[in-house]
C-alpha cells in the first residue's frame, strides 16, 4: 500500500476527522477547565481583596450588620489546625514506620493499610458525628479540643500514606549497610532510613497541614463557633472555615464581605503550603 | 586481523532498486547534531545493517526513516529522505500514511495492553474494514509469517502480554507485517531476548526479506553479519561506511571501522 | 553477648511502640463504625429498613426517613461524575499528548492546586455566582429543553438557581482536578515505547491514547474516578450552599433537594429530639456504608483487571 493509496482511503480519512475532532474536544476541556480556574480565583481575589485591612486581623467577628474582622477566628483556626497537627503528626509517622519498617506484610499492617485507605476517603462530616459522640456528647459542651482531634482523625492517614510511601522508597541495600554494622533496628530507623526520607515526611506533614487547613465539616459539630476571643481550647473555639461558612450563608452584606476575606485567607494559607511542600519535595528527590 | 567474523549465506549482495534514498540528512536534539550529512541508499527487500558504538546515531537514523521522532518536541530532521519519490522530512507528508507504509519493532517486546488477536487486527483496521472471516485469515496469515501461528494459534484470546519474551517479539513483527508495509525497520529487536530467541527472530528476518525491505539496527556484529547484505556503520553521528556487508568485515575501507569491527574499540 | 541481647530488648520494645500508634489507628475505625451504630440503633430498631424508603422527614410529627438525603446524595454525585469524568478525560489528554512542553508544568501544577482548594471555597463560589447565572438561564432551559418528552423533566423546577443540578455542577468542577491529576498521572506512566508502537503502526494521537493509554492505565482510571466518585458522595460545603435544603425527592432537577451531607451540616446542631438525632446519625452511617462500598469496588475492580490481564513476564 502507498502513502498515496493511503490518503485517498475513506477508512483513513475518517480516521483523521475522528482524531482531529477528539483532538478539538480535548483542547476545549482543557479551556473550560482553565476558564473556572481562573473564575473561582478571580472572584475570590476581588471580593476577597476588598475585605482585607488592618480590621480583619485585630478586629472580632461583629453581631449581624456590624463592622468587623476576623481576629478571633484566625486565632481559633491556628489553634485547633496546630494542635490537630500537634496530634497527628508522632501518630502518623509512628504508624507509618510500622507498616515500612516493622509490620510489613504481617496481619495487623495488612489490617492497618486497609483501614487507613477507609479512614482517608471517609468522609469528613462523619468524623465530625464520631468526635461529637465520644468527645461533644460526653462532656456536654463543644471545644477547641474536639475540633483539634476531629482534624487529626483526618491528618493521621494523610501523614501515614506518605510516611510508609517515602520509607518504602529507600533501597534495601542501605538498610543492609546499617544492619552490617551491627546496629538494633530502632537506630538504622531513626538514623538511617527516617533520616534518608526526611523531606519527604515532612512534605507528607505540610500536605495534611494544607488538607486541614480548609476542613469545615468536621468543625460544625465539634468546635463550633465562638463570637469572642477565646484562648481556651476547652471551650467553643471560633474558626475560619464555620465562620465563613455562617457569614457567607446570611443575609447581611458585611457578613458576606468578611466571609470573602475569610475565604482568601484560607486559600492563600493552602496554596502557599502545597508549594512549599512541592518546593521542599522537588530538592529532596533531585 | 585478529578477529573475524563468521558470515551467513545471507551476506551476499544482491543488485537491487532502491527503496529509501537519505539526502544529506542532519538531525538535531535540539541544540545537540545528532547526525551529520547522511547519504545513502537502502536497497529494496534487502536487509540493511546499522552498525555503531552506543550513541553513535543508529537508532537516531532509523527513526528519521518513518520520522518517529516528531513526537519529541525540539527534535527535527534536515535534508531529503526519498520514499517512493516522496520527501518524508517534508512537513506536508502525510506522518500516518507514511507509518503505515513502514512498519517499526522496538528494542524491547511491546504487546499492546490487549489480546494476541486485537494486537494485530488493531493495525489492520486503521487502514481497511474487513470482515470477522477475512480478519481472522488476516490474523493467521500475520502469525504465520511471523512464525508464532502455532504457539498462538489457541491462545488468540488471551493478552499478548501472557506470551514469552520472543514471542511477544514475533507478536510485534506480526502487528507490523499485518498492515502490509512495505518497509520494516527494527531497532536492536534481539537486545532483550535470549540466545535461541534471538537466533528464531534472526531466521525470521531472513525469511522476510524475501517479501520486505527491511532496515535493523544492531549493536551485535554477528547479528549484522548474520542477517543483513548491507551494512553501514556510524560513529558520532557520521556515515563512516556503507558497502555489502561481505565487504566490510572482510576488508573494511576505514579505519574507524576496522577497529571497531576487530574488537579494538566499542 | 550482654550488648546484642540489650539491642534485641531495645528492638522489641521499638516494634511494640510503632504497633501501639497503629493500634489506635485501627481502634479509631473501630471505635468510628461503634458510635455510628450504637447512635443510629434507635432509628435501626424502631424504624428499621423502612427508613431507606420513606421519604417523609418531619421533625415536628417526629417522622424520619432517610429516602430524600440518600436519592440527592446518590443524583449529586451522578451529575458531578457524568459531568466530570468527560471533562478531566479531556484535560489529561491535552496535558500529556498535545500540550506543548513548556506549558505543560505549570498547567499540570494549576490543576493539582485546584485541587487542594478547600470545598468551602467552591461552594461560595457557587452560591455567589454559579446560583444566579443557572437561575437566569433556567426559565430558557426549562423552556426550551424542558419539553422534550420523557427527559424534559430533569430541566423542571423552580427558577430560584439553587437545587440538584446546581449542587451537581459544583461537585463536578471540585472533582474535576483530581481525577484529572491521577489520569495525568498514570497517562504518563505508559512507556514512550509502547506509544511509539502505536505510532508506528501509523495510529493518530487519539488511536493510541484510545486503544493503548487507556487500556494499558484502566486500573489507574478507575482508581481516579472512584477517588473522586468518594469525594463527591462525602463532599459537604460544595453542595450545602447550593442544594437549597428540601427533604425532596424528584427528577427535576432544578428542584432543591438534599444530601446526607448537607442534612447533618443543617441540622445536627439544632436536633434536641432523641429520633431526630439518631436519624441523623442512621444517616451518616448510610455515608459511611456508601463510600466504604465505594473503596471496596474500587479495590474489587482493579484486582479483578489486574487478574484478567493474565500474567505479566
Amino acid at each position: 500500500m502507498s502513502s498515496k493509496a493511503l490518503a485517498a482511503n475513506p477508512i483513513y480519512k475518517r480516521r483523521l476527522w475522528v482524531n482531529r475532532f477528539n483532538m478539538t474536544m480535548s483542547f476545549l476541556t482543557m479551556a473550560i477547565g482553565m476558564t473556572f480556574l481562573i473564575w473561582i480565583l478571580i472572584t475570590l481575589f476581588g471580593k476577597g481583596f476588598a475585605a482585607f485591612g488592618t480590621a480583619l486581623f485585630t478586629q472580632m467577628t461583629p453581631p449581624p450588620g456590624a463592622e468587623g474582622g476576623l481576629a478571633n477566628a484566625i486565632f481559633g483556626s491556628i489553634m485547633i489546625v496546630g494542635a490537630a497537627i500537634f496530634i497527628a503528626t508522632p501518630i502518623g509517622i509512628m504508624t507509618g514506620i510500622y507498616l515500612a519498617e516493622v509490620g510489613r506484610d504481617n496481619r495487623i499492617a495488612k489490617l492497618t493499610r486497609f483501614i487507613n485507605d477507609i479512614l482517608l476517603s471517609a468522609p469528613s462530616i462523619v468524623i465530625g458525628l464520631f468526635v461529637y459522640a465520644v468527645i461533644v456528647a460526653q462532656l456536654k459542651h463543644y471545644s477547641g479540643w474536639a475540633g483539634a482531634v476531629a482534624l487529626a482523625i483526618i491528618a493521621v492517614p494523610v501523614v501515614v500514606r506518605t510516611t510508609e510511601t517515602m520509607l518504602l522508597l529507600v533501597p534495601n541495600s542501605m538498610r543492609e549497610a546499617a544492619v552490617a554494622l551491627g546496629a538494633p533496628q530502632w537506630r538504622v530507623v531513626t538514623m538511617v532510613t527516617l533520616r534518608a526520607v526526611k523531606g519527604g515526611v515532612v512534605t507528607g506533614v505540610l500536605l495534611a497541614l494544607a488538607r486541614i487547613s480548609g476542613e469545615t465539616a468536621p468543625l460544625l459539630f465539634t468546635a463550633l463557633n465562638n463570637q469572642f476571643w477565646s484562648t481556651d481550647m476547652s471551650a467553643p473555639m471560633a474558626n475560619l472555615p464555620v465562620v465563613i461558612f455562617q457569614f457567607a450563608m446570611s443575609p447581611y452584606e458585611e457578613w458576606q464581605q468578611l466571609a470573602w476575606g475569610g475565604a482568601l485567607l484560607i486559600t492563600l494559607a493552602v496554596l502557599v503550603l502545597n508549594i512549599i511542600a512541592r518546593v521542599l519535595f522537588r530538592q529532596k528527590s533531585n | 586481523m585478529a578477529f573475524q567474523v563468521s558470515l551467513g549465506e545471507n551476506a551476499a549482495a544482491v543488485a537491487s532498486d532502491t527503496k529509501i534514498e537519505l539526502k544529506n540528512v542532519n538531525f538535531f536534539y535540539g541544540g545537540f547534531q545528532g547526525l551529520r550529512d547522511i547519504s545513502l541508499k537502502i536497497p529494496e527487500k534487502q536487509v540493511t545493517a546499522f552498525i555503531g558504538p552506543s550513541g553513535c546515531g543508529k537508532s537516531t537514523l532509523l527513526r528519521t526513516l518513518n520520522r518517529m521522532y516528531s513526537l519529541y518536541p525540539g527534535q527535527r530532521a534536515e535534508g531529503e529522505i526519498l520514499f517512493n519519490g516522496e520527501n518524508v522530512l517534508d512537513p506536508k507528508h502525510d506522518l500516518n500514511a507514511l507509518r503505515g507504509a513502514i512498519g517499526m519493532v522496538f528494542q524491547k517486546p511491546t504487546p499492546f495492553p490487549m489480546s494476541i488477536y486485537d494486537n494485530i487486527a488493531f493495525g489492520v483496521k486503521l487502514y481497511e474494514s474487513l470482515s470477522k472471516s477475512e480478519m481472522d485469515d488476516r490474523v493467521e496469515w500475520a502469525l504465520n509469517k511471523a512464525a508464532l501461528w502455532n504457539e498462538a494459534k489457541d491462545k488468540l484470546t488471551q493478552s499478548g502480554l501472557s506470551l514469552s519474551g520472543g514471542q511477544q517479539q514475533r507478536l510485534c513483527i506480526a502487528r507490523g507485517i499485518a498492515v502490509k508495509p512495505e518497509v520494516l525497520l527494527l531497532d536492536e529487536p534481539t537486545s532483550a531476548l535470549d540466545p535461541i530467541s534471538t537466533a528464531r527472530i534472526e531466521e525470521l528476518v531472513s525469511e522476510l526479506r524475501k517479501d520486505y525491505t527491511i532496515v535493523i539496527v544492531t549493536h551485535n556484529m554477528q547479528q549484522a553479519a548474520r542477517v543483513s547484505q548491507h551494512t553501514a556503520y556510524m560513529y558520532l553521528g557520521e556515515l563512516i561506511e556503507f558497502t555489502p556487508t561481505a565487504q566490510i568485515f572482510v576488508k573494511p575501507k576505514d579505519r574507524r571501522t576496522e577497529d571497531y569491527i576487530t574488537g579494538r574499540f566499542g | 553477648m550482654s550488648h546484642s541481647n540489650s539491642f534485641a530488648r531495645q528492638d522489641a520494645i521499638f516494634a511494640r511502640v510503632t504497633q501501639f500508634f497503629a493500634l489506635i489507628v485501627l481502634a479509631t475505625l473501630v471505635g468510628i463504625i461503634a458510635t455510628l451504630v450504637i447512635g443510629s440503633w434507635q432509628t435501626l430498631t424502631q424504624t428499621g429498613p423502612k427508613f431507606f424508603v420513606s421519604d417523609v422527614w418531619d421533625p415536628v410529627r417526629s417522622l424520619f426517613g432517610g429516602m430524600a438525603p440518600l436519592w440527592g446524595t446518590l443524583i449529586t454525585a451522578t451529575i458531578a461524575l457524568i459531568v466530570g469524568v468527560p471533562l478531566s478525560f479531556g484535560i489529561a489528554i491535552f496535558l500529556t499528548e498535545m500540550c506543548p512542553p513548556a506549558l505543560k508544568r505549570p498547567l499540570g501544577t494549576a490543576v493539582e492546586l485546584l485541587a487542594a482548594i478547600p470545598s468551602i471555597i467552591y461552594g461560595m463560589w457557587g452560591l455567589f455566582i454559579l446560583t444566579p447565572l443557572i437561575a437566569s438561564i433556567q426559565p430558557t432551559l426549562t423552556a426550551t429543553l424542558g419539553k422534550i418528552p420523557l427527559i424534559g423533566v430533569i430541566f423542571q423546577g423552580p427558577p430560584m438557581g439553587i437545587g440538584v443540578l446546581t449542587a451537581g455542577l459544583i461537585l463536578s468542577v471540585m472533582v474535576i482536578p483530581f481525577i484529572a491529576a491521577v489520569m495525568r498521572d498514570v497517562f504518563d506512566t505508559t512507556p514512550a515505547i509502547l506509544k511509539e508502537s502505536a505510532y508506528g503502526l501509523g495510529a493518530t494521537t487519539w488511536e493510541v491514547v484510545w486503544n493503548v493509554v487507556l487500556p494499558y492505565t484502566k486500573t489507574g482510571v478507575i482508581g481516579g474516578i472512584m477517588l473522586g466518585l468518594g469525594r463527591a458522595l462525602g463532599e459537604t460545603m460544595a453542595v450545602t450552599f447550593v442544594i437549597g435544603n428540601a427533604y425532596n425527592i424528584s427528577m427535576k432537577l432544578f428542584e432543591p433537594g438534599n444530601s446526607i451531607a448537607s442534612s447533618l451540616a443543617n441540622e445536627f446542631n439544632e436536633a434536641s429530639d432523641p429520633a431526630h438525632l439518631s436519624a441523623l446519625i442512621t444517616l451518616g452511617l448510610t455515608l459511611f456504608a456508601l463510600s466504604f462500598v465505594v473503596l471496596a469496588l474500587s479495590r474489587w475492580l482493579l484486582s479483578s483487571l489486574t487478574a484478567k490481564e493474565g500474567k505479566r513476564t
